[in-house]
């Protein structure tokens, strides 16, 4: 009921989002009338993605909200080149995203290190593979970036030996590692406890504030969501569609202390989970 | 001050209890060891005393300590000694092996050719479902024929043997691979050789164990049956040998040797499998 009447307050902010979205950035990404159709094992077709449209500009941290099924991961896998849309264009700093591209790193829903592999091998692993380049200079940013990761002194250690928290921040530095312009990431730390997440999501934002890397992120929290995104983009269930696009006007670096209970988070996760439960 | 000393306390705690699961664990490996002891002469004096009151003869059941000297005789004799077990094992165990490698890598190149290409697949299926659901052993007259009497025959039942449970659990297992694994190799445009030896193989690495435990195995049983029929030396050749002069003792001897030698090899495959293979079981959180 609360919900309802704070509806009107909610179409005020949205005004004030397009207002300050002038920030004098280049677009990285731009996704026009995207369409996916799946079709399921029975030979029905599900209709995924309809018509999304969605512009990202550098260095922009964008949070994809949604109920399960709708589409967020169907829309971060045509970003990652691993599957195709139906109709519509994408493209990246310009360019048609047809498929993986160097300038795309992925990060998955589990860390996806292969077990067989030590640490650094598995970080490595974007420099071995696919016209990646094993150079020292990429070398020395890789152990760089496993330091600011907390990982230094894990590298020859095995995936099994490390905790769940460590192993995805060894999967962001894998993501990393080919220097991309785009990170992004499927639901990074929903296997991991509440506490451990909460401090993901700061060292996140730390590593994409020391980066400086354009970041699309999957989340269900929508306290993830307001606490690491410039926005928050809230999709509808299926056949997944953009409803909302909202501006996080908070300032960085971001304290969990702070920001929880701040009113513009309030105010924002009211809206947002008006728009889930719609 | 208080909490430095409890900490101490703590930590002494913590040494003690890890000394006395250490402590507990040694005790209950020896208490198998001593029930395994136990079992063993439990069974030999049971046979013992079987074989004296039901008065069995030896031709059709030694008694424990004619098994033992029969074993004792082809053990206590030189290396190159005619008589001892020596030779013919190891006439026995070489040709196993050369089979077993040969059997092995063609399993391991077809299983991944079959896995990794659907039309590869579905023109070979067919013969290998036929040819697994064969008795493989039946064909061994026919090796015979083509391969002599000599090595060759038994090289190639060892290799026909080893060869079906290395190919099927190879396909298995780089079937079995994880889709996001394969997806991440997509993902950094791994090409699909890459995608093989980094992330399929690996993937198959305790399927492909799995088989090669059981190919060693079979390797040795094709290798014997080659013996069976028609060979000059090996361990095959001292049964049948030990058997037209009804010496059971000694068949009984051959079949101990070649027990444990059995058992040996497994020990090798497993204990390899565990030193490559570390992380299997471990990898998933």
């Amino acid at each position: 009921m609360n919900l309802a009447i704070e509806a009107p307050g909610v179409v005020l902010a949205a005004g004030h989002v397009a207002a300050s979205a002038q920030v004098v950035r280049n677009t990285l990404i731009e996704v026009q009338g995207v369409v996916k159709i799946y079709s399921t094992v029975a030979g029905e077709s599900v209709l995924a993605l309809d018509h999304v449209d969605l512009n990202i500009r550098e260095r922009e941290f964008v949070c994809l909200v949604g109920p399960s099924g709708c589409g967020k991961t169907t829309l971060l896998r045509l970003l990652a080149g691993l599957d195709h849309a139906d109709a519509g264009t994408s493209s990246l700093d310009g360019k048609a995203l047809n498929g993986p591209s160097p300038e795309v790193g992925v990060v998955f829903q589990q860390s996806n290190l292969l077990p067989w592999f030590t640490v650094r091998q598995n970080v490595m692993l974007p420099l071995r593979v696919g016209g990646g380049r094993r150079t020292a200079e990429r070398e020395a940013a890789i152990q760089q970036l496993l330091e600011v990761a907390g990982l230094k002194g894990f590298e020859n250690k095995y995936p099994y030996e490390l905790s769940g928290g460590m192993q995805q921040r060894a999967a962001i530095v894998r993501a990393l590692a080919r220097d991309p312009k785009l990170l992004l990431m499927d639901e990074p730390f929903g296997a991991l406890d509440a506490l451990t997440r909460e401090r993901m999501n700061a060292e996140l934002q730390r590593i994409w504030m020391a980066s400086g890397k354009t970041v699309v992120l999957i989340t269900h929290s929508i306290d993830e969501a307001i606490f690491l995104g410039d926005r928050v983009v809230v999709m509808s269930p299926r056949p997944g569609r953009i409803v909302r696009d909202l501006q996080v006007d908070l300032p960085r670096p971001r304290i969990a202390t702070e920001t929880f209970g701040s009113p513009t988070h309030v105010r924002l996760s009211r809206e947002v989970r008006a728009l889930l439960d719609g | 001050m208080s909490s430095l000393r409890s900490e101490g306390v703590a930590f002494d705690l913590i040494a003690t209890s890890a000394a006395a699961a250490q402590i507990r664990r040694r005790r209950s490996r020896l208490r198998n060891i001593v029930f395994g002891v136990i079992g063993f002469l439990a069974l030999l004096l049971l046979w013992k005393l079987g074989v004296t009151y039901l008065k069995v003869p030896p031709y059709i059941m030694p008694a424990p300590e004619r098994v033992f000297t029969a074993l004792w005789s082809g053990i206590a004799v030189a290396p190159s000694s005619p008589l001892g077990f020596y030779v013919p094992l190891w006439n026995t165990i070489s040709n196993a092996l050369l089979g077993f490698l040969i059997g092995a890598s063609l399993g391991l190149a077809l299983g991944s050719l079959m896995a990794e290409f659907r039309s590869v697949e579905s023109t070979l299926m067919p013969y290998a479902f036929a040819l697994q659901s064969l008795p493989k052993i039946a064909i061994a007259p026919l090796i015979v024929i083509w391969c002599g009497f000599g090595d060759g025959s038994k090289v190639a039942m060892a290799a026909l043997l080893a060869f079906f449970p290395i190919l099927v659990n190879s396909f298995a297992g780089m079937r079995a691979a994880e889709i996001e694994r394969i997806e991440l190799m997509q993902a950094l445009s791994a090409t699909r050789l890459q995608t093989y030896y980094l992330v399929k193989l690996p993937s198959a690495a305790p399927y492909i164990f799995a088989g090669l435990d059981m190919g060693i195995v079979y390797a040795l049983l094709g290798t014997i049956v080659a013996e069976f029929l028609g060979a000059q030396e090996g361990m095959g050749v001292a049964i049948t040998k030990a058997q037209a002069v009804t010496d059971v003792a000694g068949v009984f001897a051959a079949l101990i040797v070649l027990g444990v030698m059995g058992i040996i090899l497994h020990l090798i495959v497993r204990w390899s499998e565990r030193s490559i293979i570390h992380w299997a079981d471990r990898g998933k959180h």
